[in-house]
């Protein structure tokens, strides 16, 4: 025992106590844990998708329901073409936000205004596009109850098809939509000077750690949907 | 507070370009193998690619944790706190896949109008109105329930005979 | 050093977030919205309470019903109105009564009663912090434990009844609004109170793992914790991350109910109505997502009594607990193999008996760090040099029952045996011992422990003596017979079983059940009276370390204020179980280690 404790490693006086064996702040490990079990539910939500996917006998074929685009005509057959521009979409916002939280460990506040300002309006646009998604899906008699999609091998399709979707993406959207509420609040506060006052951004990077965690998701979202 | 800047490796900017590059990549193989997918009808051609969009999907999940939240940049304490307990999720998927997968054997061998319902072919329905969509829907449902109906009591008592 | 001062030094301490404490307390802002972790662990206790008082009655109502299936009551009338026609209680009510006892006791008292009284209340203490790394985040966390009571109570008086379809809520009992009548409002108040509890216990959980990870004091380093906060540590990320997969899994319920959807609804014919238009869902998986939370919930329960036992058998057998990285190895195998066996709870359900097979082995798995947990406690005991407290006697109680319950959970882990005892109540008999009752004689004992430090006063020994022997004989005289009846294959759950002959020879032994069970209900009585007179007008304590115990809580005054040590805190400098250690009776964690002193 005693040696355990008093070994004078580099290693084991992280964890002696006074300080945190992370070297961060409580808020971040709240946040970290947040997220994990965040991802339990979410990893729920696709692991029930997932067996009943594997309890079933066929099942629709995602290139014949996600075949369309906004503008487009009502007979287009574009698969795969206005998802991967919401994944691009993510992307991109996630980037932008790993720029605020840089702009922010370097104390500009200009940067990360900039920074917050283009990931919010990157959330947007990607709420913009669900809504038009699933306002398409719902003109072709889709909703959670109803399916009017068959199965790839031509066989009648339950209706879990739709309500998994919509119950799962409408669960992503909901957390895309509170990182949206989050941004923009954070980004009232740098607005308001709040950051520099306490002399460092670290709420910016607790925001930013909730927002690529919704990313993250949606890679996940993205193929078990689309893909797979 | 926390001092993680001071043991920062190399230029964080060229990071993030370098990272948003790969993810970009990844995600373009994914939909490149998706559209070959439509074409691919062998069982074990959809298999393989779907296994390797997982592996891609795993990959990018990877970059997006490890630099985007800057996990790898963070203290091993930390990194081993989030990763070990996400192993959980191994028996989690395991579990369960296989359970649905064997109840859908149960029901094909021992439930005559799931296994039937898997061979009756239906027509597709082109409804592009929402009202015209919900009726398609309720006309579908509705066969299927008499059908229910019928077999239902066949099943009852197939169950007392045992 | 200044109040003032102290808080500044709080401050400083690792909080960026939270600059307020105000010191002009209140009564609102002492006792109603307090930020003080001892404060918050006092209303999860009281709230606790009362839940376990209400849930106690109801379960000597059921019990008065299957002990006296022909008897009627006028009285029952009186209180219960339509749910006991003619003095008797309804089926319907009966199902209500079991039902509510169940989620009552498992989540409102076992878990937010158990774990949030004593890990709000210790973990500060005994690591040597201020108060919980968020407070705020910490009162939000009652607040939305007191919502979810609100709302369970509520359900009790909507027009159709409480939900009724057992605590597990499967469905379609859960999921088709017009299976029973508890499965209309009652069952959508239930889901509400249950998703405001899990989002409680989330926000507690957190706090508590953020805490005990970043905030102990100089010289606490892991191995030198308590077993009490391992224990509190391992219970928090248990629920950290199985609670949210209960969640997913209401959520779909909610779906299931309110829009239309078959997650979990298949092939049902309904007699009168027909067959339902719902197809391809699977009932298994709601078993799935809800066990996957239940089974790490047995453990949320378990844990925290498995520490403050530990705990407390240390102190009062004036030995160092026998094997401590042992103890801390089979808490954290317990906390891992509590994720991987929840499908044990469903050999009968059509499980893949592959599958089963693999989660025979690994529940039977369990057995081994719990054996090493209970030779380690009886270790400790041996030799030692006890003193029998009220609080110490519940401590060996615990593990008393803890033996005889985890026994037969070998049995019912085995799937070829499970077959037979399913849902029958060998079941009943197994987890109210091992995970009930055991539980609550973890929390007896906690409370019996740390009420000098509570309320710096002593609750009165004698009432605590007559409360444990009555509630250690009557737990065994409830809980044993049942195994009997169980594995005769009386099914649990049941209204009357006066209607079959073959359960008739199990009329009186019924009747003997349930009057015991009066009884011991009527004895808790005695402990929530000892609780309340002893606040006010119990022996005062004038000794701060009243145990002779090491940790750092004996530390503070005997009254602390917000904020625990009126000076500086303390300084670790050795484990918390240096007892009798070269002769010397106790030696405190913040005594420096002398020059000549042997390790331990």
């Amino acid at each position: 025992m005693s040696n355990v404790t008093t070994a004078s490693t580099k290693e084991a006086k992280w964890w002696n106590g006074g300080k945190s064996p992370f070297d961060v702040e409580y808020g971040k490990v709240m946040m970290w844990y947040f997220l994990m079990s965040d991802a339990f539910t979410f990893g729920a939500f696709l692991i029930a998708y997932g067996t009943v996917r594997f309890s079933t006998n066929g099942w629709p074929n995602p290139n014949e329901v996600f075949k369309s685009y906004p503008f487009a005509g009502e007979g287009t057959n574009a698969p795969l073409v206005f998802v991967s521009i919401m994944t691009f979409i993510l992307i991109v916002s996630s980037v932008t936000m790993v720029l605020a939280v840089h702009a922010g460990k370097m104390m500009d506040k200009k940067g990360v205004v900039r920074n917050m300002i283009l990931t919010i309006i990157g959330g947007i646009a990607f709420l913009s596009c669900q809504a038009w998604e699933w306002n398409h899906l719902h003109h072709e008699g889709a909703w959670w109850g109803m399916n009017p999609f068959i199965n790839a091998d031509g066989t009648a399709s339950s209706t879990n098809f739709t309500n998994f979707f919509f119950t799962i993406t409408g669960f992503h959207g909901f957390h895309v939509f509170s990182g949206v509420v989050i941004n923009i609040i954070m980004l009232i506060m740098t607005l308001t000077n709040q950051f520099e006052k306490r002399g460092h951004y670290l709420m910016i990077e607790k925001a930013g750690l909730y927002w690529h965690f919704v990313d993250l998701v949606w890679v996940f979202v993205f193929t078990c949907f689309y893909l797979l | 507070m926390s001092n993680h800047d001071t043991h920062e490796h190399g230029d964080p900017i060229a990071e993030i370009k370098k990272v948003t590059i790969i993810l970009s990549v990844l995600t373009i193989i994914e939909l490149i193998l998706g559209f070959w997918m439509i074409g691919v009808t062998s069982e074990g051609g959809r298999l393989a690619i779907k296994g390797t969009i997982v592996i891609l999907m795993l990959a990018k999940a990877f970059y997006i944790v490890a630099y985007f939240m800057h996990l790898k940049h963070e203290l091993k304490n930390l990194i081993m706190t989030i990763v070990v307990p996400l192993a959980l999720f191994i028996w989690f998927i395991t579990a369960f896949l296989s359970d649905g997968n064997s109840f859908r054997n149960l029901r094909n061998t021992y439930d005559p109008h799931f296994k039937e319902q898997a061979t009756i072919k239906v027509e597709a329905k082109e409804g592009h109105h929402g009202e015209e969509g919900a009726h398609a829907t309720e006309a579908k449902e509705a066969a299927p329930a008499t059908e229910a109906k019928e077999a239902a009591p066949a099943k009852a008592a197939e169950t007392e005979k045992k | 050093m200044s109040h003032e001062a102290v808080l500044h030094a709080h401050e400083s301490h690792g909080h960026d977030d939270h600059g307020h404490h105000e010191h002009h307390d209140t009564f609102l802002t002492k006792y109603v919205f307090s930020q003080d972790h001892k404060m918050i662990a006092k209303q999860f206790l009281i709230t606790g309470m009362v839940w376990a008082v209400l849930g106690g009655l109801m379960s000597v109502l059921f019990r008065l019903q299957l002990g006296y299936p022909d008897a009627s009551f006028p009285w029952l009338e009186s209180i219960l109105g339509k749910w006991a026609k003619g003095g008797q209680i309804t089926p319907e009510a009966y199902y209500a009564l079991v039902t509510t006892h169940g989620t009552v006791l498992v989540f409102f008292v076992l878990t937010a009663g158990l774990s949030g009284t004593f890990a709000n209340f210790l973990i500060p203490l005994q690591i040597g912090a201020r108060d919980m790394a968020s407070p705020f985040m910490n009162m939000l966390s009652y607040w939305f434990f007191l919502a979810a009571s609100i709302v369970m109570m509520s359900s009790l008086f909507v027009e159709t009844g409480p939900f009724s379809g057992g605590w597990v809520a499967y469905p379609p009992l859960s999921a088709l609004r017009d299976a029973s009548p508890g499965s209309k409002s009652g069952m959508d108040l239930w889901i509400i109170s249950m998703a405001l509890f899990v989002v409680s216990s989330l926000l507690g959980g957190l706090n508590y793992i953020a805490t005990i990870l970043n905030m102990r004091t100089k010289g606490m380093s892991m191995t030198r914790l308590p077993l009490t906060i391992w224990a509190l540590f391992f219970t928090a990320v248990l629920g950290v991350l199985s609670f949210p997969v209960l969640l997913s899994g209401f959520i779909l319920l909610i779906f299931d109910r309110n829009f239309g959807t078959s997650f979990y609804l298949s092939d049902i014919f309904v007699n009168g109505v027909g067959a339902l238009s719902n197809e391809g869902g699977s009932a298994i998986l709601y078993q799935h997502l809800f066990w996957f939370l239940g089974h790490p919930e047995v453990y949320i329960i378990l844990l925290p009594a498995m520490g403050m036992v530990s705990e407390i058998m240390s102190v009062n057998s004036r030995k160092p607990i026998f094997g401590y990285m042992a103890m801390l190895g089979s808490l954290f195998a317990i906390a891992v193999l509590a994720f991987l066996v929840w499908a044990h709870h469903m050999f009968v359900t059509g499980l893949n008996p592959f599958l089963g097979s693999v989660f025979v082995l690994l529940t039977l798995l369990i057995a081994v760090p719990s054996a090493i947990k209970v030779f380690n406690w009886l270790t400790t005991l041996w030799r030692g040099n006890i003193r029998f407290t009220p609080g110490m006697l519940f401590a060996i109680g615990f593990v008393s029952l803890f033996i005889s319950g985890g026994l037969t959970g070998i049995w019912l882990g085995n799937a070829a045996l499970d077959i037979h005892l399913h849902d029958t109540y060998f079941v009943i008999a197994h987890f109210h011992i091992v995970m009930g009752v055991a539980s609550m004689f973890g929390m007896f004992a906690g409370v019996y422990h740390w009420f000098p430090k509570m309320y710096g006063r002593y609750l009165n020994n004698s009432l605590g003596y007559m409360h444990f022997w009555v509630t250690l004989a009557g737990a065994y005289m409830i809980f044993w017979p049942m195994h009997y009846e169980g594995l005769a294959g009386m099914p649990r759950r049941y209204f009357d079983f006066s209607i079959w002959e073959s359960f008739k020879q199990f009329a009186e032994l019924n009747r003997f059940i349930s009057t015991v069970a009066m009884i011991v209900f009527a004895a808790q009585l005695l402990f929530i009276i000892n609780f309340f007179y002893s606040i006010f007008k119990g022996r005062k304590v004038t000794d701060p370390n009243p145990w002779k115990s090491n940790t750092l809580e004996w530390t503070t005054p005997i009254n602390p204020g917000h904020g625990n040590w009126p000076g500086e805190i303390p300084e670790v400098h050795r484990w918390p179980y240096d007892y009798g250690k070269d002769g010397v009776d106790f030696i405190p964690q913040d005594v420096p280690v002398g020059d000549h002193e042997s390790s331990h």
